[in-house]
């Protein structure tokens, strides 16, 4: 028997319903990955790293006074 | 924990050649789109060279911009960006010029073979096999060094441009591996390893995420870094980038059977294919507002800035066409532009507005930091932005407009319910004074190009006898997350998922952020590819279609040489008109032997899946000689040279070889496919002649594509046969 014939036969009709599952808790997992509380300072702070890279001295001083 | 700095500099001198490699292919494909807009508007402007026809030259050009300008332009963008946000110089500088160089090589190789008619027949994948290993080999030493820097960086966050270098550098291999995978029948000849439905839903599922992974995210990176860079403030919201990029690689990956509605790929992925184009849509918009808004309180550094001016039109264009790319996903939408201009429309509103502006903005912010000289000029700069915004707006409304017009052309019924415009070339010369602005259009934006590399050039010209190279300084990145950043609000488990510390955790390993990007393309590829390769009912055989002889094989390859799948398809969609115009719709089992797949995206020409039997063989060899000799209208370039040109009958054993190693049935012609070649010619010569046509061509390569033609559509109205020996001439 062919792989083919498994999974011709083995009827996938939970497929989309298993994907759906999946997909809404990748979805619910992102959307409180970004709406947590304590990620605001943090994505405040990582906004702005464009506009830090010309100057890597001063984001040495942040860098090193986080820590 | 320790604090201690470390100095070092950036490697800019390969960010300076990739942009005047930018330059240069930019300039190479906006002209060689030009000379195939010419040659729509007036078939004369093939010159009747072979190498110069449109067939050939039309991959050149997407090859060209996509690749050559697009890419060139993303690894300037990337090479300047990663090394400044990761604070740390490239990995490897062996690797940055070895990226440089070998791409360059690969651009080339494309330009000489592509003209020469080698060709795989997939769009944005037309490349033969060696150029594709090649193309690998490069990639992984790119994503080597980008890795590599990484690992190696001094900045603990990864922000979110490099989150979309990731998710790019990562699809684009596995789209590019896999779509590729092929049998060699020679140096430069190949087959695909698929065929028939399977063949089209790997090509579009990679042409897709191409534009999708190769022209969105990558430039989406540059957005989220040059935009704030050349506003001089943050993005507006982080929080809204973040589910930008996640959600396009959650959805893109799916999105690609809504390029093949209403054809024989099965109705359940052609579904789906829209549903998540259609979802697409939110995500897409959520980056435009993002860019745009970066800009609130700053607009009117607008009218000051033209770096700007290119980055608020460019990220306009995304806009545009990632609403219309989900409208035009929508099967009714899709059945009125599917094969006309407007899918050209839609592709260049992306490329010309959103690519092409979107380099310009970046190369004229880059300019003066890299050349270490002021810009030029900044008024020759405006006059770029104005002259390539007109020049945009006058294609995309000329191609629109085209795109429309020969749509509901094709659908038309009259009172007495007959196609109202039953003969073809009507539709294409209604186009014509469309095909005219275009050409105006894109004449106008290629007027700004050279202003603008006149512009960089000058500025080039002012750079000092020394680049000063700045020595930068960070700490090294400490191995622990910082303890308190920030401090769990409570106590317990809970409290510190809360905290988002995990997350902050994962942004410290890279290698395992790159991994669950990987899970999420691969899944939903999955989810789509094993059912249509693995479940039989799919794709319903059809006992009576049987393999090529080796000389419509033979002839199938002059078909794909010649790029006639770039003006012709071969699929006849379910619907009403296209019954009427053409003959019975395509089954997927019409293609089980169609390695690859040729059934083409777009009708210059008509459709040609049930050409079979339609014609004379000489009405062929007289209107292959010279078209419009026998429809007076047609834009199509004369084919002489294969009424001149002797047929390779020996080179066919090996072709016939590796369609045997692809599972293809052909029994007797194992071991002598140019004698059965040789015969059917013959046979086809000799038929030729007693209709009053030349003679002694029976060795011409001409009637090597007659013979293919001539079977298209045939199979499925043959008796079934039961026999499975093989092929018989």
């Amino acid at each position: 028997m062919k792989l083919v014939d498994v999974m011709s036969a083995s009827g996938l009709s939970m497929y989309a319903i298993v994907a759906l599952v999946l997909f809404v808790a990748a979805f619910c997992a992102v959307l409180f990955m970004i709406l947590a509380p304590g990620a605001a300072a943090r994505h405040a702070q990582a906004s702005r790293l464009p506009l830090e890279d010309d100057a890597p001295l001063a984001a040495a001083h942040r860098s090193s006074h986080e820590q | 924990m320790s604090s201690h700095v470390e100095t070092f500099s950036y490697d800019d001198a390969v960010v300076r050649k990739f942009l005047w490699a930018t330059v240069v292919w930019g300039l190479v494909g906006f002209t060689v789109g030009l000379i195939i807009a010419l040659q729509l508007a007036n078939p004369w402007f093939n010159f009747n060279l072979e190498w110069l026809s449109f067939g050939r030259l039309r991959p050149l050009h997407t090859n060209a911009v996509i690749f050559a300008f697009a890419g060139n332009a993303i690894f300037t963008g990337i090479y300047y960006s990663t090394q400044r946000l990761l604070k740390t110089r490239m990995f490897s500088d062996g690797l940055s010029n070895f990226h440089f160089w070998g791409w360059q090589a690969i651009i080339v190789a494309a330009a000489l073979t592509l003209p020469l008619g080698f060709t795989q027949a997939k769009e944005y994948a037309e490349l033969e096999w060696p150029i594709d290993i090649a193309i690998a080999v490069v990639w992984v030493a790119f994503a080597v060094n980008f890795f590599g820097t990484l690992i190696k960086r001094r900045e603990r966050h990864i922000y979110v441009a490099i989150w979309f270098y990731i998710a790019s550098i990562i699809t684009v291999a596995v789209l590019h591996i896999f779509n590729n995978l092929s049998v060699p029948a020679g140096l430069f000849k190949s087959y695909s390893i698929y065929a028939g439905v399977q063949d089209a839903f790997m090509q579009w599922w990679y042409g897709h995420n191409a534009v999708a992974f190769f022209l969105t995210t990558p430039f989406l990176g540059l957005m989220y870094y040059f935009m704030p860079k050349a506003a001089e403030r943050p993005v507006f919201s982080y929080k809204l980038s973040i589910l930008h990029f996640w959600s396009l690689v959650f959805l893109y990956i799916w999105a690609g059977p809504h390029h093949l509605h209403y054809t024989a790929l099965p109705d359940w992925a052609s579904t789906l294919g829209m549903v998540f184009s259609v979802m697409l849509w939110m995500p897409s918009w959520g980056g435009m507002v993002n860019g745009l808004l970066t800009l609130r309180g700053a607009w009117n550094k607008v009218t000051e800035e033209p770096v700007l001016k290119f980055f608020v039109v460019a990220i306009t264009a995304y806009g545009m066409s990632t609403f219309e790319g989900p409208m035009l996903s929508v099967k009714s939408v899709n059945g009125l532009a599917h094969y006309t201009d407007w899918i050209i429309a839609h592709v260049h509103t992306g490329a010309l507005g959103w690519n092409g502006f979107m380099t310009f903005g970046m190369i004229y912010w880059l300019a003066p930091r890299l050349f270490q000289a002021p810009l030029f000029s900044k008024k020759l700069a405006e006059l770029h932005f104005w002259i390539a915004s007109f020049g945009i707006l006058l294609y995309v409304a000329a191609i629109y407009s085209a795109g429309i017009t020969q749509g509901l052309m094709w659908r038309a019924f009259d009172e007495t319910g007959r196609l109202a415009y039953p003969d073809f070339v009507e539709t294409v010369m209604k186009l014509m004074p469309m095909y005219w602005v275009r050409v105006v259009g894109g004449t106008l934006y290629i007027i700004g190009t050279l202003i603008f590399v006149y512009n960089i050039f000058k500025t080039w010209k002012a750079r000092p006898a020394t680049y000063e190279v700045p020595v930068n300084s960070a700490p090294k990145l400490a191995k622990e997350v910082p303890a308190a950043h920030p401090a769990p609000v409570g106590e317990g488990a809970l409290a510190r998922f809360q905290s988002v510390r995990w997350h902050r955790r994962w942004e410290g390993m890279p290698m395992f952020f790159t991994v669950m990007v990987v899970v999420a393309v691969v899944v939903a590829s999955l989810a789509e590819i094993i059912p249509t390769f693995l479940i039989r009912s799919n794709v319903p055989t059809i006992a009576s279609v049987k393999p090529y002889t080796p000389l419509e094989l033979a002839g199938r390859d002059l078909y794909i040489r010649e790029g006639c799948f770039n003006c012709h398809s071969q699929m006849v969609r379910p619907l009403r008109h296209e019954t009427e115009r053409w003959g019975e719709y395509s089954k997927p089992g019409e293609f089980v032997y169609d390695h690859p797949f040729l059934w083409g995206s777009r009708r210059i020409g008509p459709d040609l899946a049930r050409i079979g039997g339609k014609y004379p063989d000489l009405w062929h060899v007289r209107h292959f000689a010279e078209p419009r000799a026998i429809v007076q209208n047609s834009i199509m370039p004369s084919y002489g040279h294969l009424g001149r040109r002797a047929l390779d009958f020996d080179g066919i054993q090996a072709r016939v070889d590796a369609m045997v190693m692809l599972g293809v049935p052909y029994g007797e012609a194992v071991t002598n496919a140019p004698a059965m070649a040789r015969a059917q010619a013959q046979q086809i010569g000799a038929g030729i002649e007693a209709e009053g046509g030349p003679a002694g061509i029976a060795d011409r390569e001409v009637v090597a594509i007659i013979a293919y033609l001539q079977r298209l559509g045939k199979d499925i109205k043959s008796a079934p046969v039961l026999s499975t020996g093989g092929v018989t001439p």
